[in-house]
């Protein structure tokens, strides 16, 4: 890519709320012109780590640095940084031009020239005619745009995104996502985009970070961290909910899973993946899965079969959506046709929609597992 | 029907107190106003405005002034408690701030007179700082006084309300302004007060009744003329049992109370339109 890296800069970032420690050991490097999406269930940090960028708390150890000058203790509008928050915050008491205009007013700019920023902002977002209304009068979907407009008017060169899609009705959303691209790669602004929905995040992001318990699990591309995730949790997290306690050995570049009750035996090439022989943990997205009947041959070696008994069938658009019961535990599988419930069934996860991870504290009980007999605790 | 009947049966008593302790008493101190010797004339109007259209003009400057004063210190104080950046002195400032509300005004009264007196605590502290010398000092017991003493008691109640208000405030659009640049002054005067704006005036407005109606102040503070229409009127009566005067300055006060409730209600009208 031909953006000038570490145009911000975030070093050995940590934060503490009274004993809590929200954000630990944060490192992150964002270029010029990227778009970079923070994202987390929440309480994970995400939300925190951008108002430390913005300047609106202090952390408690680390650097902040933009074009490598230190802003660590510099005040919010000194960053060159415009925030656009969940509420929108816009002021109830000032018009929509007012309110867009607000930053330049503050800067001292002559009347002529906030109205003609004005009016751009305006024509940028399609406010057009709106100008002399209050907030209160506008829908959803345009606050959200004044809020933009408000940000982007003072031209700054980073642009923070606090989860600023959250309140539009899901169907705005969609195309709202898409129009916050298409502006920002066009103006060629930087931008942080705080969100907990990862969809969201895959359609917007260059690149994604995601956060657990304020550290950062992964940073990549949406195809790095969709196809390769780093962790169990951020593999349930990118929606591989599925999960089966398997155990195999390393064996030069392949990892050979055993045999086990549930499943039959294969194998998956290592691909640089830190495995070791042992207990691991497979996890799977259901439209990875490919059902087929008990005792149909499938494709050997690559990958590997699990035998179970469909437990329900429904149908969510596009494919059949199975619950299937293998052992002593539940997964989702989908299908292009329906199994009846009762049917007896293989389940073959390709070799490349296998996450294995190697679980030495045995800890599948603090991500999304489908283990449904309750309080057995999952190997 | 009868259902209907019960529920009337019930408000009545509350009604009848209204009706006959509060309606009927205004009724006739209105009526009482245009009755001179048993006949309708506006000769106690006539008196009235002979005798103290002075002390009128005074009472609407003083407590004009000490409303004005009011909302630049509920202001400055509702500002600090929510923007104030020291944990500690707004910790300190919202446990003091409440105190004089507690006060009674004729405490207030004779806290001042003491304090303001041309011997008083003021003016020593002046003079052994030597900020003045003895010969200059002055008593503050005079229009002043009343204006300080108001502006003492009744600025916690506006600051309580106004704090009130701003606390509630969405934090986010003060964060807003910040990132833009806005300094902590200007967020103060062009987003936090514009928003509670409604607050602030039915405090003022709350305010202004209240010094209307205060006696005790003028009587301790400033015994001498011009002064406050509630002195004038316990004067009528007390000295004179002149009634028909002391209802006519009543209903005066009556007006000019009404008048800045009026402007609420309009504005309120507004806001909602």
């Amino acid at each position: 890519m031909a953006m000038d890296e570490g145009f911000v800069e975030l070093r050995g970032i940590a934060s503490r709320y009274g004993s809590t420690q929200v954000l630990n050991d944060i490192n992150l490097s964002i270029a010029k012109g990227e778009f970079v999406a923070l994202l987390g269930s929440s309480g994970c940090g995400k939300t925190t780590l951008l108002r430390l960028l913005a300047g609106f708390q202090t952390a408690s150890a680390g650097e902040v640095m933009v074009r490598r000058r230190n802003m660590t203790a510099e005040p919010p509008h000194k960053r060159g940084m415009a925030l656009v928050f969940q509420s929108y915050a816009l002021w109830p008491h000032m018009t929509v031009a007012q309110n867009i205009g607000y930053g330049l007013k503050l800067r001292g700019a002559p009347r002529s020239k906030i109205a003609e920023r004005v009016s751009a902002m305006q024509a940028l977002l399609g406010l057009q005619g709106l100008e002399a209304r209050k907030p209160s009068a506008l829908s959803g979907g345009q606050r959200q745009r004044v809020a933009l407009g408000r940000a982007l008017a003072i031209d700054p060169e980073i642009l923070l995104l606090d989860e600023p899609l959250s309140n539009l009705d899901a169907r705005i959303r969609l195309t709202v996502r898409h129009e916050l691209r298409a502006l920002q790669k066009r103006l060629g602004i930087t931008a942080v985009h705080v969100t907990h929905d990862r969809e969201e995040a895959m359609v917007m992001a260059d690149r994604i970070v995601i956060l657990d318990a304020g550290r950062i699990a992964q940073a990549g591309t949406p195809e790095e961290v969709y196809n390769r995730p780093a962790s169990a949790f951020v593999a349930a997290f990118m929606g591989a909910e599925n999960v089966v306690p398997l155990s195999g050995t390393v064996d030069g570049e392949a990892f050979v899973i055993a045999e086990g009750p549930v499943n039959a035996a294969g194998s998956v090439a290592l691909m640089a993946r830190p495995l070791s022989t042992g207990s691991v943990e497979a996890r799977f997205r259901p439209e990875a899965a490919r059902l087929a009947p008990a005792g149909d041959v499938m494709a050997p070696g690559t990958g590997i079969t699990f035998r179970g008994e469909v437990l329900a069938v429904s149908y969510p658009g596009g494919h059949w959506r199975h619950v299937v019961r293998l052992g002593d535990r539940e997964i989702m599988a989908d299908a292009d046709r329906a199994f009846a419930p009762g049917d007896a069934v293989a389940v073959h996860v390709p070799a490349e929609a296998l996450f294995l991870f190697s679980s030495p504290h045995q800890a599948a009980g603090s991500t999304n597992s489908r283990a449904m007999t309750s309080g057995k605790v999952s190997a | 029907m009868s259902g209907r009947f019960l529920g009337l049966l019930l408000v009545l008593p509350a009604l009848a107190v209204i009706a006959f302790l509060f309606i009927l008493p205004l009724v006739m101190s209105a009526v009482g106003a245009f009755q001179v010797e048993g006949a309708f004339g506006w000769g106690n109007f006539e008196k009235t405005f002979d005798l103290y259209t002075k002390d009128i003009i005074f009472s609407v400057v003083i407590i004009a002034i000490s409303t004005a004063l009011i909302g630049l210190l509920s202001i400055a104080i509702g500002g600090y408690l929510t923007l104030g950046e020291h944990p500690v002195a707004v910790a300190i400032l919202r446990w003091l701030y409440r105190w004089p509300m507690f006060i009674p005004f004729i405490v207030v009264g004779q806290v001042l007179r003491t304090f303001l007196s041309k011997s008083g605590m003021m003016n020593n502290v002046a003079i052994n700082l030597g900020l003045i010398a003895p010969i200059d000092a002055t008593s503050f017991l005079d229009w002043r006084g009343i204006v300080i003493a108001f502006v003492w008691k009744q600025t916690p109640f506006v600051a309580l309300l106004v704090a009130g208000a701003m606390a509630s405030l969405n934090r986010d659009t003060i964060e807003a302004a910040r990132n833009l640049g806005a300094s902590r002054l200007r967020v103060l005067i062009e987003i936090v007060v514009p928003q509670v704006k409604m607050t602030l005036t039915v405090g003022l407005i709350l305010s202004f009744v209240t010094m209307m109606s205060v006696l005790s102040v003028p009587l301790m503070i400033n015994a001498q003329t011009p002064t406050m229409l509630t002195a004038d009127i316990a004067f009528r009566v007390n000295s004179y049992g002149d009634y028909g005067v002391a209802n006519a300055l009543g209903l005066i006060s009556l007006v000019l109370a009404s008048s800045v409730a009026w402007i609420y209600l309009r504005a309120s009208l507004k806001e909602r339109a």
